[in-house]
């Protein structure tokens, strides 16, 4: 079965390059159901379409000027035929720690920056819509950073929001390295399945967080 | 700034060298006298009529500061006044010294109106306290205009405070002037009708006070708004412009245009996102620099993470230096995409340098390349860290790892580095065995 895909990018150019790359890298494997180029396309076009995936790029018109944020916002709820929510892939140029941190919190499952190769984006896609999280090395450094993991500081019981477990601690560090999820796996030998749990479960923490450091970290990160 | 002929001399007010507000030094400079016979001039005037004190007031108020003391005519020395302390505008001595003065004057009125000479004091006291307020309160706007170039906008505490002062010392005066010779009772009633008639005005005035006030902000801020635009302007016409000119021109030959792309997204990066540190100062700044460098080098792209961060010394010099070498070796031999991970821990320095080329057995390389032994591992193993390769599936993964240098910190940094007998095989990283 395809994964029905919806790309929300404000450049025609880009649309258009994403799909027909991803189309020649993974036939068969993912259908394109819809476009928009604004904030409130978006979301009319989410909500009509119910897509497996939403690609959704950072910075956008419309809305209340929040861009990707406004669209995940947007569309609480919203669910695809099958039951099961609608799942955003955050795609951006940006470097920004700030927009980084604000779309996943906003509940993004994962964040690529568009020099992805196409096969990469098409596998990223494909973990998406099966409920896994997809990290960048540069989102895992994000994450390491915001933990305050190049400080020391390790969670006691892995339930704890605030902080990564030592399991957690090393799947980011491999991922930082750009270790492929296989890789990671080999690495620390446990199964594929275990490190997505493992990055999951950093995802959840990094969205429910209440570490005062990460909004801090992420707008002492900003420039200008 | 010198003055060329061409260009008026403007009369100003410097900051340095005055005994008031400058007024006189300015004067004499403008004029190129002595600034002694200004001042006599000044003193002569005020005694035989007054008008010294007005024209002396006329000046103050219609003549700007001098903006920078650089613009002291250099022909003329200063009298020695080095003191930082008398670069305020109006020195507190001489605020003091001019307070005091015309206290001194108001009691010598009355002493002499005592001995029955008639000075009319019902007119000059009025006159002295007006004058007193208004020297208040326009000091405090010099202070204001000062402040401005120094950065600091809006007015302190202290500064209200003064002008406040003033007008009440002046409001005072006016009334005094105004009621003298009446009971007490017709001052009292005199001093409610102004202040209710002062009070409708202001209500009057007010609406407009504010939209004034409204408009000046918005044209302020409609200021800072272009000043951003136009360097956002000009930072796209020095970079980005002049980037897309270069690859329209060298459109033929890919590789260039990719270098060209490349460098101007990093620089644009850097600028938007970008972190302000000097690589010779902080370990990141600096890990960034040189992976910049090598990617410029050989036009591959280096996706460099880099998570925390310290003050750059001997050893995180030497991790760089290894590191540096690492991504030339992955960037020659090895095939995109090359990543490097730094982690600046809390006691050591880690870095990862992958690339996903065919790989190479390090056992196999030659002894007398010295590219991995010396560069990298003898120079990390010298400084007290560890290098290791690893043959990765595909490509291959440079481990560099440096202690944080404790001993630095108390012996300063001028530690020589002590020879170590360099093992052939690395010692074994802990993280291996999770």
């Amino acid at each position: 079965m395809s994964v029905r895909v919806v790309v929300v990018d404000d450049h025609h150019i880009f649309r258009t390059g994403v799909r027909t790359e991803l189309l020649e890298a993974a036939p068969g494997l993912i259908e394109f159901v819809g476009e928009a180029a604004n904030v409130e396309d978006a979301i009319a076009v989410i909500r009509k379409t119910e897509p497996d995936v939403v690609l959704l790029d950072v910075h956008l018109p419309g809305g209340t000027g929040k861009g990707g944020v406004d669209i995940i916002h947007g569309c609480p709820g919203v669910e695809t035929a099958a039951g099961t929510p609608v799942r955003f892939l955050a795609l951006s140029v940006s470097d920004s720690a700030e927009d980084v941190i604000a779309v996943i919190r906003a509940g993004a499952r994962g964040y690529v920056t568009k020099t992805i190769s196409a096969v990469d984006l098409a596998s990223a896609i494909k973990r998406v819509a099966d409920g896994d999280a997809v990290f960048s090395p540069r989102l895992a450094g994000f994450v390491l950073d915001a933990f305050g993991v190049a400080s020391g500081e390790i969670a006691e019981v892995d339930e704890e929001l605030d902080r990564l477990s030592a399991r957690e601690r090393e799947v980011m560090r491999l991922i930082a390295r750009g270790y492929q999820y296989k890789e990671v796996a080999k690495e620390l030998f446990i199964s594929v399945k275990t490190v997505e749990t493992h990055v999951s479960s950093v995802l959840r923490k990094l969205q429910l967080s209440s570490r005062h450091e990460l909004t801090a970290w992420a707008m002492g990160r900003r420039l200008i | 700034m010198a003055h060329t002929p061409a260009e008026p001399r403007r009369l100003s007010r410097p900051t340095q060298g005055r005994m008031l507000a400058g007024v006189c030094r300015g004067l004499a400079t403008h004029l190129g006298v002595e600034v002694l016979y200004v001042r006599i001039a000044f003193v002569l005037l005020t005694i035989a009529s007054g008008a010294g004190i007005a024209a002396y007031l006329f000046l103050w108020a219609m003549t700007p500061v001098e903006e920078a003391p650089e613009t002291i005519d250099p022909a003329k020395p200063q009298p020695a006044t080095p003191k930082t302390a008398s670069q305020n505008a109006i020195p507190r001595g001489g605020m003091l010294l001019a307070i005091g003065a015309l206290i001194t004057v108001a009691g010598a009125i009355v002493l002499l109106q005592g001995t029955g000479t008639d000075v009319r004091a019902g007119l000059l006291l009025p006159a002295l306290l007006v004058a007193i307020g208004a020297i208040v309160a326009w000091a405090q706007l010099d202070a204001t205009q000062r402040a401005r170039w120094a950065g600091v906008t809006g007015w302190g505490g202290f500064g209200l405070a003064r002008l406040g002062l003033g007008l009440v010392v002046v409001v005072l005066g006016l009334l005094a002037f105004v009621t003298r010779g009446q009971s007490l009772a017709q001052v009292w009633d005199v001093a409610l009708a102004t202040v209710s008639i002062l009070i409708g005005a202001a209500l009057i005035c007010l609406p407009f006070a504010v939209r004034l006030w409204g408009d000046f902000r918005r044209e302020q801020e409609a200021r800072v708004h272009e000043a951003t635009r136009a360097d956002i302007a000009a930072h796209l016409h020095d970079g980005v412009l002049q980037t897309l000119a270069l690859i329209q021109r060298s459109a033929d030959d890919p590789a260039a245009v990719i270098g060209l792309a490349r460098k101007q997204e990093r620089e644009l990066r850097a600028w938007l996102y970008g972190s302000t540190d000097d690589p010779s100062e902080t370990l990141a700044a600096a890990v960034t620099a040189a992976a910049a460098e090598v990617e410029e080098l050989h036009g591959v792209p280096i996706d460099v993470v880099v998570t925390g961060d310290r003050p750059l010394d001997d050893g995180g010099r030497t991790l760089v230096r290894a590191l540096r070498e690492a991504l030339l070796n992955a960037v020659r031999h090895g095939s995109p995409p090359v990543s490097a991970y730094v982690e600046i821990g809390p006691r050591a320095v880690e870095a990862f340098v992958r690339d996903h080329g065919a790989g190479f057995d390090v056992s196999a390389v030659p002894s007398d390349r010295l590219g991995v032994k010396e560069s990298i591992m003898g120079r990390m193993t010298r400084h007290g860290g560890t290098a290791e390769v690893r043959r990765r599936d595909p490509g291959t993964e440079v481990i560099l790892t440096m202690p944080h240098d404790e001993r630095a910190k108390d012996a300063g940094e001028s530690r020589i580095p002590e020879p170590v007998v360099v093992p052939e095989s690395v010692p074994d990283r802990g993280e291996k065995a999770v």
